[in-house]
């Protein structure tokens, strides 16, 4: 039936991969551009891709890496529930539930089956983190004990637009139970056009190249991407290499939380067990598997390949990721996973530590390496409406690159929103001051990015915060003789008074208030003593540094931790 | 007479029109000082600006300003609390695995950077009036001792409210006479701090570069005699006098590749012709742009080495395919055409300048639509033997002959341009099957039938002398000034008021601005209103009709956006989804009198004959045609090598060449 990959031309492989890859870009950039909530529209956490027939990722838009490594993965359970062959023209699934392939609730996943000639082709999916998805508090619900109070739960269901989706029953459903469903409907929407795009480009494909071409090279792509995959890998040291970082707390207790990774290279292969990591815990901190392979691939293809490499099912074959069930990667239902960012970045620097005993110029140091979510809401007259915004914080140093200052963190890429667009939407708080951190970068060789903060004023009544963050209490660390970044914070000041709060963490707020967040810096990377007097004196003029810390640069030690 | 010279970073060009006179000339430029490429341009066409009248000028002097950091010491102020919102940037990366990730570096320095006490909210109120004492004893004192030669500011919420800046504006000038300081809300009047302060300082920074630069050029004009008008090219299409760049250098940037699309549309509406896809291909990239009834496709920012810049430009998309655009095979065994180009040095592989990897123009060579002694009107050799051995080890890797390779690279390339035609067009809702293609630059017309095919496109139009067609758009562009303004407001019954307000405001103060510049005559105006669903973060713009501004209702509008969305998202609006106006764009326009007759220079190329090339049939014999040997009224059947001076047409079998009463050639399909 298709055509095997050997007599493929090449330039029809080479054109027909370049137009997949673009057709899911177009996706994801319309994705973003037609969307409404300040989460979509301007941190643009979403994502959009191609699958094949039998559900393999073949391209991405390259969005967020979190949302990347599993989309595949996540539409598996909905086609084992409806094989294709059962669909019909019009008919879509969606689901959002961590437990049968998910991440978290509030990143809802769209799949349309794509009809050419009468078959199903393949599919094009999005995902988008929606504002609000019902669940106990508006945004971030910091309080939840189980998956349940965390939102509105979807298993992987079939639905048909004509009879749920315009007006239809579902929607109307989903309607009822979100807070701002001026918003997240237009959001939904974005995701349906997103996938119709998609749809429309493919049988433009089909019907210029024909069937079998098209899923040659769609099997030629995933393909490609391992051998490339394996190329990389192989040149990493064979060996079993350990690394670890933690969490700071539950948001219960005070003690951290451990991710254990190991890593073991095999020729073109790798094996990735984090086994010895924290039991799950009773709180939103806890990682669906999905979201542990999502942060274990990110990392290995940011230290091991070039970017070019098309992220789909054919790179992911060559890693292996586990993880115990029941450990914080990978916990029973239905413990609460609305803040899997967290483990999921620890499990990204206890990967990246392990790698640096093996290829140590081409990992970086850990930076603040966190999800920062600061959320503020407010009910008034015409419902509510909810503020959020993801913070990054600076990235760690290479050996022959400063860290990134004041950025989204490696499995994120949200951008701020401008305070311009806040000062018009939410009349009920004011963004005072959005300021990089002086000597927040971790000392080294190549220094750690900056840390920042953000105050904001409130300036009504009925105002609530909450928050999630890590390494309030546990810097980044430096690598290869490279200093500590710095934590973060968060304080509310009233009346004179300074009130701190915990990384997880949500409050009433009063007119007056001043709020500040606090992200952390980089770690640095390398001896100290071997950065050149120039940058210093370059990054002091420039008040990155204090006086202080340029003149105590070289003789710096690791903070002790 | 009347000149266009276009400085680019290979070769300035230069078109020179009075009545039946055309004069066309290409010379290296010369990247230390551009004037003196365009002077040498003037003396190799034999011109005395004593007698020339007119004279537009384009070049790459702002651009390279920024590219090479080298404008002038800027220093930046904005509001307290928000020193850094340049670094910060929008707290995103381009490329989301990048560990060493860096972000585009802005052209002032962190310590170059100042906070003044002051707020605004969103309706321009004041929420922290200006510390005026504490500008004076503080921010003027920094400014002064930094010596610097420009400050740019860019206070939080100006574009709602100038109060706050004009005032620092007047501090600072009390305080420090003669420097030069440039406003956010006189740059770009529009929401999204980044953007905007991004936008101003990029502004202050090449303003004294341009200054410099056209200071020398017209003292050197002065020195020869000129007398006539002398204009400066923008980013947007349009021309205005060199006075007016003294206060808008920003609208300096890109302007290369928008006079090429100007020149393209001029030479096609004088065929009938106005629904245009325009391909400038280059040594190093192509610029692609969407042309609907005459008008070119704007987007209201673009970015330079990238930072932002919010200036309406023509909206062109460039990718990294050009005759110097290097052949490889990737890692996974995916050949690949770009976006590494050999530049101009080493160059193509048959420059013979010491490239051994194979490029686009190699490929040309191997399978024969480059004929070595015709290249750049035989002023140039190429070496067909090294072509043929850069793509050896390619071929070898494909198990393909060296001429399947090479056809193999010109396939790909041609892939990579229909890409970006597609971004242009389908992507925004336009089927390109109703469009003709207008190839220029020195590599357009050699692809131009190829990808016509691949775009079911059946009509191309080349004009003459395709290299220099930014010339030719330069003296007949258009005099242009644009601008916009953030304005948002819900689509109710007070939206046509307030569009009509703002227009007749635009107007009055354009009027009085043109009539001082000392352009007379008749302006033609137009307004594009930028508009989202309520909630969105993205406009779209729509255009509006200024003549039926006086009767349009809010329901007009909102029937135009909706269309306008379902076009471009495949999807609008729903009962209760409300519309809003965000920011209004307004251009007014002199139209240029008369338009210049263009005609093909004679290249004196050897001929008739014929060349070898290979094509998916096999070999064929192509015939070798002078292109100024085709009169109007005559025809060329295919393959054929259609040689010009400044470029070379390849027409393969099936398709025909016939020059029309406009001088251009209108190629088409020989009907079965």
């Amino acid at each position: 039936m298709s055509v095997p990959v050997e007599t493929l031309d090449p330039v029809d492989y080479a054109v027909i991969s370049q137009s997949l890859i673009a057709a899911a870009r177009e996706m994801g950039a319309k994705l973003i551009r037609s969307a409404y909530s300040t989460v979509l529209r301007e941190a643009r956490d979403g994502s959009a891709a191609l699958l094949d027939d039998g559900g393999n990722t073949i391209a991405q838009a390259e969005l967020i890496p979190m949302q990347l490594g599993t989309i595949g993965q996540v539409f598996q359970p909905a086609l084992a529930l409806y094989p294709k062959e059962t669909l019909s023209e019009g008919d879509f699934f969606v689901m959002n539930d961590p437990y049968s392939g998910g991440q978290h609730l509030q990143d809802v996943f769209f799949f349309h089956p794509i009809f050419f000639e009468g078959k199903v082709l393949g599919f094009s999916a999005s995902v988008a983190h929606h504002l609000d998805i019902s669940g106990g508090d508006p945004g971030l619900n910091t309080a939840a004990t189980d998956v349940y109070s965390e939102g509105f739960i979807i298993p992987p269901v079939k639905l048909n637009m004509a009879r749920d989706w315009h007006g239809g029953a579902f929607q109307r459903i989903l309607r009822a139970n979100v807070r701002v469903p001026h918003q997240t409907m237009g959001d939904f929407d974005a995701q349906v056009a997103a996938n119709a795009i998609g749809a429309a480009r493919i049988v433009e494909l089909a019907e210029r190249y024909g069937v079998n071409k098209l899923k040659a090279v769609m099997a030629a792509l995933l393909d490609y991407s391992e051998t490339r995959m394996r190329a990389a890998i192989g040149e990493v040291p064979d060996g079993v290499y350990y690394g670890e970082d933690a969490i700071d707390d539950d948001g219960i207790t005070d003690a951290p939380l451990p991710v254990k990774a190991k890593v073991t290279v095999k020729g073109d292969s790798i094996e990735i067990d984090f086994a010895g990591t924290a039991p799950q815990v009773r709180r939103n901190l806890n990682a669906p598997f999905a979201a542990t392979i999502s942060a274990a691939l990110s990392c290995v293809k940011g230290v091991l390949t070039s970017p070019d490499i098309p992220f789909n099912a054919g790179a992911a074959r060559p890693i292996t990721v586990k993880a115990p069930k029941g450990s914080l990667l990978n916990p029973h239902h239905p413990a609460p996973v609305r803040a899997r960012m967290e483990a999921s970045f620890r499990a990204w620097n206890a990967v990246m530590k392990a790698l640096s005993v093996a290829v140590p110029d081409k990992v970086i140091a850990c930076g603040y390496d966190t999800t920062t979510v600061g959320v503020l809401s407010q009910l008034g007259d015409n419902g509510w409406s909810v503020y959020l915004e993801i913070f990054g914080g600076g990235y760690g140093a290479a050996i022959d690159s400063d860290g990134c200052d004041a950025v989204d963190s490696p499995l994120s890429n949200c951008s701020n929103t401008p305070i311009e667009a806040l000062d018009q939407d939410f009349p009920f708080f004011r963004v005072i001051e959005y300021a990089m951190t002086q000597d927040s970068c971790g000392v080294g060789q190549s220094r750690g990015g900056l840390g920042f903060l953000r105050r904001y004023e409130i300036l009504k009544e009925g105002v609530r915060f909450s928050l999630y963050s890590d390494r309030f209490k546990r810097a980044p660390e430096g690598l290869f003789g490279g200093g500590a970044g710095t934590t973060g914070y968060c304080e509310i000041k009233r009346r004179g008074e300074i009130i701190p709060l915990k990384s997880k963490d949500a409050v009433d707020l009063l007119p007056g208030d001043i709020v500040t967040l606090a992200v952390g810096g980089g770690g640095g990377f390398g001896d100290p003593s071997k950065r050149s007097a120039e940058r210093l004196r370059e990054d002091q003029a420039d008040g990155i540094i204090s006086a202080d810390r340029a003149a105590s640069w070289a003789s710096s030690k690791i903070a002790a931790e | 007479m009347r000149v266009g010279i276009e400085v680019g970073g290979t070769f300035t060009d230069l078109v020179a029109v009075d009545g039946s006179r055309v004069e066309v000339v290409k010379v290296p430029s010369t990247p230390a000082s551009p004037d003196k490429g365009a002077f040498a341009s003037l003396a190799a066409a034999g011109l005395d600006p004593a007698v020339v009248t007119d004279l537009v000028h384009g070049s790459t002097v702002a651009t390279n300003a920024i590219l090479e950091r080298k404008g002038a010491r800027v220093a930046f102020v904005t509001t307290r609390g928000f020193r850094d919102i340049l670094f910060f940037q929008r707290h995103d990366r381009r490329n989301i695995y990048d560990l060493r990730y860096a972000k585009p570096l802005p052209p002032v320095r962190r310590k170059d950077c100042f906070e003044v006490t002051e707020r605004l909210d969103s309706a321009g109120a004041v929420v922290t009036a200006l510390d005026e004492a504490e500008v004076v004893s503080a921010l003027v004192p920094a400014l002064k001792a930094g010596g610097y030669e420009a400050v740019a500011i860019c206070l939080l919420s100006a574009y709602t409210s100038p109060v706050h800046e004009a005032r620092l504006r007047q501090l600072i000038s009390a305080g420090l006479p003669g420097l030069r300081v440039a406003c956010s809300h006189d740059i770009a009047r529009e929401f999204r701090e980044f953007e905007r302060a991004s936008t101003t300082v990029l502004s202050a920074y090449v303003q004294p570069v341009i200054d410099g630069y056209l200071d020398r050029f017209e003292a050197t004009l002065a020195a020869a005699g000129f007398k006539g008008a002398f204009s400066v090219m923008q980013s947007n299409g349009g021309r205005m006098p060199a006075a007016a760049m003294r206060k808008n250098s920003i609208a300096a940037l890109f302007s290369g590749p928008a006079a090429g699309v100007v020149g393209a549309i001029r030479q096609a509406e004088r065929s009938g012709r106005k629904n245009l896809i325009t391909f400038d291909m280059g040594g190093t990239s192509t610029d692609v742009c969407l042309v609907v009834d005459g008008v070119p496709s704007v987007s209201p920012e673009t970015e330079v080495d990238g930072l932002p810049i919010r200036t309406p430009v023509l909206d062109i998309v460039s990718v990294g395919a050009g005759g110097g655009s290097l052949v490889w095979i990737d890692d996974g065994g995916m050949l690949r055409v770009g976006p590494r180009s050999a530049g101009a040095m080493p160059g193509p592989a048959c420059y013979g300048r010491g490239g051994t990897e194979p490029t686009v123009t190699d490929a040309h060579l191997v399978r024969g639509t480059i004929r070595p002694e015709a290249f750049l009107g035989g002023t140039m050799h190429l070496d067909p033997d090294k072509a043929h051995k850069a793509f050896e080890p390619i071929a070898r890797q494909l198990g393909l002959s060296v001429r399947d390779a090479a056809a193999a690279a010109i396939r790909l390339a041609v892939a990579n341009i229909v890409r970006a035609i597609q971004l242009v067009s389908t992507e925004r809702g336009h089927d390109p099957r109703g469009y003709a293609l207008l190839p220029f630059g020195g590599a357009g017309p050699l692809l131009a039938a190829e990808i016509a095919e691949e775009l079911g496109i059946t009509e191309i139009l080349v004009p003459p002398n395709p290299g220099v067609i930014s010339a030719l758009g330069l003296l007949s562009a258009d005099y242009v000034k644009v601008s916009g303004v953030t304005r948002r407001t819900g689509l109710g019954d007070a939206a046509p008021h307030m569009l009509a307000d703002e227009f007749g405001r635009f107007r009055k103060d354009a009027e009085a601005e043109f009539r001082q510049l000392g352009l007379n005559g008749e302006l033609d105006f137009d307004l594009t209103a930028d508009m989202r669903f309520v909630g969105q973060a993205f406009e779209i713009p729509v255009p509006v009709d200024t003549a039926a501004l006086s009767r349009l209702g809010a329901s007009d509008l909102a029937a135009d956006f909706d269309a306008a969305h379902r076009r471009i998202y495949f999807h609008g609006g729903e009962p209760g989804r409300k519309v809003e106006i965000v920011s209004l764009r307004f251009g007014v326009r002199r139209r240029l009198e008369t338009l210049p007759e263009f005609r093909e220079r004679p290249a004196q190329l050897a001929g008739p004959g014929s060349i070898e090339v290979w094509t998916p049939a096999g070999a064929i014999k192509a015939k070798l045609v002078d292109a100024a040997s085709i009169a109007a009224g005559q025809s060329v059947d295919g393959g054929a090598l259609v040689e010009g001076y400044s470029s070379t047409l390849w027409l393969p079998p099936a398709w025909r060449a016939a020059r029309d009463k406009a001088g251009n050639l209108i190629v088409s399909r020989i009907s079965a």
